[in-house]
Parts: structure tokens; sequence; C-alpha cells
């Protein structure tokens, strides 16, 4: 017995010091989960991988096969102007809450974040990929080069029909004569009648093999 | 039960506790999730009524998600977990000399009743585990490392079922008083 | 940042490289600890032995402890590991339900396991038990649906619950832990005497 209370209390004194260090250091936050988590996600931003062109959009928008999720990051009032078919609104603040719905998505699930230009759906990627890692895509250009290519200029305020593109400001620069929301033409473009863009498909599909711990 | 112990020399159990501590971490660290057992027996036994009797799983939706169809409900991780635990308990019992046809059981009954109170009391566990979505291992060890407040109050309940009843049926186990 | 998904890359292949090799370990050190010994395992309930209380709470508390300073120090991605979603009212009826069979078949599934593996009579009988209790449940199930699918809080865990830091949470219960055991080994000695 003397000998193992030897260990005992020198064990028991490193797991109560162990535990009250993990109580002063704490856990990493949005931002440091980010700066931790860079370097394998960083790569995928400035190669452009997971940017896809608006026409693989509307190809998944039109491909049965897929569970495409569009989360629209943009301001209530953006939104309300025009906003895609089955796009749900969600912003930065609201990211957190969609956990565990992110953890048990099928896995033929896509997600496509869009914003105006790229730089607030880019910064609402980063953090779905540090909260729960999901199969996402940004929207390429935004909704700016999306209604350039599908915009219906008779809906557009007269001399609004394409959007400045090189100096990207985060705004929607097309202005409707109506806030529709999604029914506009180009919330939900008819492939059938619209040019077939060339690009680069760059949505997979990942499979799991593991799909959820616990006894089942 | 300490001279037993001493016997049989069995670890310290400080020690198969700090062990099984970093198996468990490192479970978490290579595969994301903690361990398991009664997941394994589960479907172990749905593979067996599927080869029996397959139309009735088709019919029965909790278990169609595992063998439904030309689904294999031992095409699962926790089989393989399963099947380690039966070669690890088995090697750890030969190194010791511990490998015997026998029953364990308390010096106030006979093995044969105890056979009747295991198979009742294994049944209970494995309906239980099933309510609970999980045993001990898998929602009190595991889920309990990370703090999921579903597997402490299962945790609890466990001990609060066992103490419970402990009195009431201290013939099968306690010596005579 | 861990956990790697291994299984994607390995395939099949994880089964036998990663899952068998944990159960091993898994197995090895449950019939090392004696938990091959239903007397052992029902001993604790009545204070004579307090393995299972030790071991469990101690792989508990270790392991949590090894997972949060990896989260912490961005070594493993929590987000990412798997926490049990927190069904309450089924997991404590369940549990309760477990406590009963436990004290009255002196094993627990894993541990039965191992009682099997060394070829011991009892544990077998629970096994055949356990396999019944399931196919039952699994038979049984959609008459207590409701119940079954109850109070679903999700992904629950404790700082959430007690609106406190994680790492508070994990000196807690350390702290627990360690008072539990000091306070049952003093029951014990209380109970049966200091037979050390």
């Amino acid at each position: 017995m003397k000998r193992h209370l030897d260990l005992r209390v020198p064990g028991a004194v490193a797991l109560l010091l162990a535990a009250a260090g993990l109580a002063w250091h704490g856990q990493p936050d949005i931002a440091q989960k980010w700066d931790l988590l860079a370097p394998e996600f960083t790569q995928q931003l400035t190669e452009r991988e997971v940017y896809i062109d608006p026409g693989e959009l509307l190809q998944l928008m039109n491909n049965d096969y897929i569970d495409l999720l569009i989360f629209d990051v943009r301001n209530e009032s953006d939104w309300n102007q025009f906003h895609l078919v089955d796009a749900e609104h969600i912003n930065l603040a609201e990211l957190p809450a969609q956990r565990d719905r992110l953890l048990s998505l099928p896995e033929n699930a896509v997600l496509v974040v869009v914003s105006n230009d790229e730089m607030l759906a880019t910064e609402a990627w980063q953090h779905l990929m540090v909260i729960a890692r999901p199969n996402a895509y940004i929207l390429a250009g935004g909704l700016n080069l999306w209604l350039n290519i599908y915009g219906v200029p008779e809906e557009e305020v007269a001399g609004h029909g394409k959007a400045n593109l090189a100096r990207p400001d985060g705004t929607l620069r097309h202005r409707f004569t109506l806030s529709l929301g999604n029914r506009h033409a180009a919330a939900r473009p008819d492939e059938h009648r619209t040019a077939p863009r060339a690009y680069t498909a760059k949505v997979k599909l990942l499979k799991k093999i593991v799909k959820a711990g616990g006894c089942s | 039960m300490k001279a037993i112990a001493e016997k049989l020399k069995y670890w310290n159990p400080y020690v198969g506790g700090v062990l099984l501590g970093v198996l468990l971490f490192l479970s978490f660290l290579v595969t994301s999730h903690g361990l398991g057992a009664s997941g394994g027996v589960n479907r172990v036994a749905v593979a067996v009524e599927d080869l029996v009797i397959p139309e009735h799983i088709d019919k029965t939706p909790y278990i169609a998600s595992m063998a439904g169809g030309d689904r294999n409900p031992l095409d699962h991780w926790i089989v393989w977990e399963v099947a380690g635990i039966l070669l690890g308990g088995f090697v750890s019992g030969m190194l010791r000399g511990r490998v015997k046809l026998q029953t364990y059981h308390g010096p106030q009954i006979s093995a044969h009743s105890r056979w009747g109170y295991a198979f009742v009391g294994g049944m209970l566990m494995g309906y239980g585990a099933r309510l609970a979505r999980g045993c001990t291992s898998s929602q009190a060890l595991s889920g309990g490392a990370v703090l999921s407040v579903g597997s402490w109050a299962f945790m609890f309940a466990v001990f609060a079922g066992g103490y419970g009843l402990a009195w009431f049926v201290r013939r099968l186990w306690q010596p005579e008083a | 940042m861990a956990p790697f998904d291994i299984a994607v890359n390995l395939g099949a292949g994880a089964y036998y490289f990663i899952y068998l090799p944990i159960g091993f370990a898994f197995g090895f050190i449950l019939e090392s600890s004696g938990f091959g010994d239903s007397r052992q395992l029902a001993a604790q309930f009545y204070f004579r032995e307090l393995r299972v209380l030790k071991v469990m709470f101690t792989a508990i508390i270790v392991a949590m402890t090894l997972i949060f300073w990896s989260t912490a120090l961005g070594l493993l991605d929590y987000d990412m590991i798997w926490v049990n979603p927190t069904y309450l009212w089924p997991g404590i009826a369940g549990g309760l339900i477990m406590g009963v069979g436990f004290i009255l078949g002196g094993y627990c599934p894993g541990t039965s396991l191992v009682s099997v593996a060394t070829l011991k009579i009892d544990g077998m009988f629970f096994l055949l038990g356990l396999v019944a209790g399931v196919v039952l449940f699994g038979e049984t199930v959609s008459y207590i649906d409701a119940f079954w699918h109850s109070s679903d809080m999700g992904t629950f865990t404790l700082p959430e619950l007690l609106h406190l830091e994680t790492g508070v949470v994990v000196f807690l219960v350390v702290c627990l832990a360690l008072v539990m055991f000091i306070g049952f080994e003093w029951l014990r000695g209380r109970l049966y005497g200091s037979s050390r």
C-alpha cells in the first residue's frame, strides 16, 4: 500500500495541475482556430480550388443527385433586392449555430456560399471550415458576376446592366426596379435559354467511411 | 476481494485506468471517435437475423437502417473493434493463465443460478444499451471524456440503478454475513 | 490537425490496421484489470472493490485532459470529434435499466466480451442475454418511438450546460473524481475495516 501511495499522490497532483493549466490556457476561438488550420485551407483559396464558376452553380441547381445548400451571407436589404432560389439567408454571426446540421449532412451534400463579390463569402467559408469542415465552395465573382451573366436587363434600372468587377467593394452593383427577392428571372436561370459556359468543374463529392461514432 | 485480486495478479486499477485513458485519447485522435462494444454485438445479431429472416429486417425500420436491402451490418468499424476486444481479452487471459472454462459466482448461490441471473442481466443490459444509444464503453467512457451531458446523466443513472438494487440482491454476490 | 480521417485514406484496411488493434488493446487492458471477473465488477456496488470506479473515472479524466490539451494546443480539432448527442430521458431510462442489469448480470457489454474470451460460462450466458435484449429492443422500439426520440438536445456539453469555460469544467471534473476516489476509499475502510 505504501508503494501505491507513492504514485497516487503525485499522479493526482499532476492531473490537477494539468486540469488547472487547461482552465488557465483556454480553448481556441474561431479566429485562433483559423490561424491553426490556415495552412491547410489557405492553399485551397489561393489556388482557387474552391471558387466555382456561375455556370457550375447553375449545373448544381439542376442536378437532382446533389443535395445543394446555398448560404447567402449578405445583408438584409441586398437579400430583399435579389437572392437565388433556395438560398438561405445566414449571416456570419449565425454560422456557429449551423454546426450540428453541417456535421450531419449526407454524403451528396454540396454547400455554396454566396455574397455580392467574393470577400464576404470567403470569410464565411473560412468560418465554416473551422466550425464543421463541410464540402463547401464559394461562388466566384459573387452575385455581381452572376447577374452580369444571367441578369435580365429589363428588370434592372437602366444603365446598370453590367456591374464592374474590376474593383469589388462588396456592394451589390445591380439595381433593381423592384425588390423581388428570388422572384427575378435570374434567381433560377433557365439553362435552356442561356448560353452554356465553359469552366473547370471544381465540386467533388467526399466519401466518408466513418460517418459517426458511438455504439450503433 | 483483495485476496482474490492479489492471487490473480490483476493490475493496479489506477494503472489500468491511465492506460485506458491514453487508449481512449488515441482513439479520438486517430479515428475521431471513442470506443464502443454493444453496437458491435448488436450488428452481429442483426447479421445473423439477416441470414435467417431477411424479409423481416426490411420491414423493421430500426434494423433496416443497418441491414436492409443489401447493406452489410458487419461493414462497420465497431464490429472490428469487438473482434479485437475478444482477441485482446483472450491473449491477456492466456498470458496469465486465466483462460479456464468456469463460472464466476458469489459464494451464496450456485453456478446454475448464476447462469440464469447472467442471462437476465444481459437482457436488461442489451435493451438498456440500445435505449440509451450506447453502453458504458461508448456513452460513459467516450461520451464522458468529451463532456457530453447525456453521457454523464447516463453514467449516473447506471450507478444509481446498480447501487439502488444492490442491497436487495446481495445474496447473489456477498459472502455469508 | 487531428483527427486525420485515416479511414478514408486506408479504405477497408482501416478496419484491420486501426480498429482491430484498438479493440485488442481495449480487451487486453480490461482483462488485465480484472474486468473479466463478474465478482470484481459486482463488488463495486457493495463498496468492497473499487476497481470499476477507479478504472473508469481515471480513464475518463486522463482522456479528457489529454483531449482538451490537444484541442487547446491546436493538435486536435474538437469540432471534428464525435460527441454523443444528448437524448436526456431515453439515456437516463436506459442507464437505470443497465444499472439493474449490471448488478444482476455482473457485467457490462464490453467486459462480457472479455469474460467470454477467457471462457467464463456466466459471461457467455450474459452475452446471449445481451443479444436477446438487443433483438427485443429492435422489435419493440416502434412502440416507444415517441419516447425514444424525445428530449433530443443535440450535441450538448457540460460547459454549455453550466455556462463555464471548458477548462474550468475539466478541472472541476478532475476534482470531483479525486474527491470520489478518496471518499470511496474512506467508506470502504469504514465498512470493512482497513484490510490493507
